[in-house]
């Protein structure tokens, strides 16, 4: 599966309990017809308390699917998922997600919108004030606390939507896409404070994505999913301590073995099964 | 419209339009006093407003003025409450919708005016008919508008609140009513318009007060200039209604949404 390059698949043994078992998950859909399609199939993913985990894979491959079947949003056709010692079924606090467009209701303050997770936790008001300052810090917005969704930029409405699922203290964070709305100067720096605040904090993260080199740049570990059904294609373990140089000889080879296993599997689907 | 500044510049178009009302105006003058029109259809833009000075002077007009509001005020606050009300309820309790709206789709389908006779019947010839009768102009609109809004609530922002755990009671109120907002004031205004529709019909087809009683009294006297007054009177009164639900919305929602 993996040539010259030292992307192996992660077998070391199990020295952290993972904090994201993901077992055996398949998702069908049916579609207007009424025919099942296959959106994924048997994923078996584990991540580690703290890891970093990118998903990448072509566009319609169920990424997002997957990631919503995660957070809980989604019911999965069969299979099971573990976030600590807990079963998902069904939202909970332990897991935060990130969303695509940063989701910010536009009739709330930034402050607001940071604050309704805590609010509807009926977290006391000093505790929140506390709370949002600092990452109002972290996320580089403080002064913008009473501005409002329209009135900020694309990286600015990000970086507060992550600020707003940051400050539930979640065990793990599901970020869907998160910067794929932006513009890529900002990309790039949304993605070095990311990179920041995962040293900082070392929460387990699970990241959707379509950008190869953006996953290899940010994660410990990227899975490449293939498209329908969704299979885990390959696994690359990214060895190179953060911080990070957007030109490092292995992170670009890495990039560029992803994108040709991606063309690879989009011509012929890499099975371990001969059907 | 709202509360922006911007400085418009006067164009050749503006000064057409002024220029045709003028000389519309100026018809109306030279026809009815020259006698070429007769004074019974059509009336002189100067004893259109000698006849309002007059009728407000003379303490006729008040009285009927402050009834006609009373109504409407009470009429559409109820359909207000009612319509946003419900529209609450159906969207927490899908259920209570599926119930209920096959009959308040039947009661809507009924042209109002038709049972107009029938409320006479109920509730008098006084204030309460008037009430019911703007109450049923006003109320569904006001109630699809809100629960179509509740509807057309992004997806995105209702998994925001499912992954924040917000109870559905909680999504609404913080989540879906908030974007509703925009389609609900549709509804407020649409309905300000028809209420007052409601008011001066019952109030011509069947009453001792109000504007549009006062509207017909003058139409059987053949008096046109207090019928032009009494129109233009009514004409403004619903401009200035719907553009104070316009303010209200202004006043609500400015911060947020470039209205």
């Amino acid at each position: 599966m993996s040539l010259g390059l030292s992307i192996r698949r992660q077998n070391k043994g199990c020295e952290t309990m993972p904090d994201i078992k993901i077992k055996n998950i398949n998702k069908t859909y049916t579609d207007a017809s009424g025919a099942p399609v296959e959106a994924i199939k048997d994923i078996n993913i584990d991540i580690k308390d703290g890891e970093f985990v990118s998903i990448v894979g072509p566009s319609g491959c169920g990424k997002s699917t997957l990631l919503e079947i995660v957070a809980g949003l989604l019911e999965q056709t069969s299979g099971e998922v573990i976030v600590g010692d807990d079963t998902v079924k069904g939202t909970s606090r332990d897991i935060g997600v990130v969303f695509q467009d940063s989701a910010l209701f536009p009739w709330k303050t930034v402050k607001k919108n940071i604050l309704y997770g805590l609010e509807l936790s009926k977290v006391p008001r000093e505790e929140q004030e506390e709370k949002l300052k600092n990452y109002l810090e972290l996320m580089n917005l403080t002064g913008f606390e009473d501005k409002y969704p329209s009135q900020l930029s694309g990286g600015m409405r990000q970086r507060a939507g992550i600020a707003r699922t940051l400050i539930m203290d979640p065990k793990v964070t599901l970020m869907d896409e998160p910067f794929s709305a932006v513009d890529h100067l900002t990309r790039c720096t949304l993605q070095e404070e990311l990179v920041r605040i995962h040293e900082k904090e070392k929460k387990t993260v699970l990241f959707i994505t379509h950008d190869i080199s953006e996953a290899v740049f940010l994660s410990d570990r990227v899975i490449l999913l293939s498209p329908r059904p969704s299979v885990v294609q390959n696994e690359y373990k990214i060895n190179v301590k953060h911080p990070r140089s957007r030109s490092d000889d292995y992170l670009v080879q890495i990039t560029a073995r992803i994108v040709a296993d991606i063309n690879r599997g989009a011509a012929a689907p890499e099975n371990d099964y001969i059907i | 419209m709202e509360g922006k500044t911007k400085r418009k510049k006067i164009t050749i178009i503006n000064i057409l339009q002024i220029a045709t009302l003028a000389a519309l105006l100026l018809y109306m003058q030279i026809a009815v006093k020259t006698g070429a029109v007769s004074k019974v259809f059509l009336a002189a833009p100067t004893d259109i407003v000698r006849e309002g000075i007059e009728i407000i002077a003379d303490g006729t007009l008040i009285p009927h003025f402050l009834i006609s509001v009373e109504e409407i005020l009470v009429g559409y606050g109820l359909a207000t409450a009612v319509g946003i009300g419900l529209g609450i309820l159906w969207t927490i309790f899908p259920k209570t919708e599926e119930y209920a709206n096959v009959f308040c789709a039947a009661v809507m389908a009924i042209p109002k005016v038709a049972i107009l006779p029938l409320l006479i019947l109920w509730f008098g010839i006084g204030f309460l008919s008037k009430v019911v009768l703007i109450f049923l102009f006003a109320v569904f609109t006001i109630l699809y508008n809100t629960v179509t809004g509740a509807k057309q609530c992004k997806e995105s922002y209702l998994k925001v609140a499912k992954v924040f755990e917000a109870t559905n009671i909680e999504t609404v109120f913080t989540v879906i009513l908030p974007s509703a907002l925009p389609s609900v004031f549709n509804g407020l205004r649409l309905a300000a318009a028809t209420a007052f529709t409601g008011v001066v019909f019952s109030e011509m087809q069947s009453a001792k007060a109000g504007i549009g009683f006062l509207l017909s009294e003058a139409q059987s006297l053949l008096n046109s200039s207090r019928v032009f007054f009494l129109i233009i009177l009514i004409t403004v009164m619903s401009v200035v209604f719907v553009k104070a639900i316009s303010l209200v919305e202004y006043a609500i929602c400015h911060k947020w949404r470039r209205v």
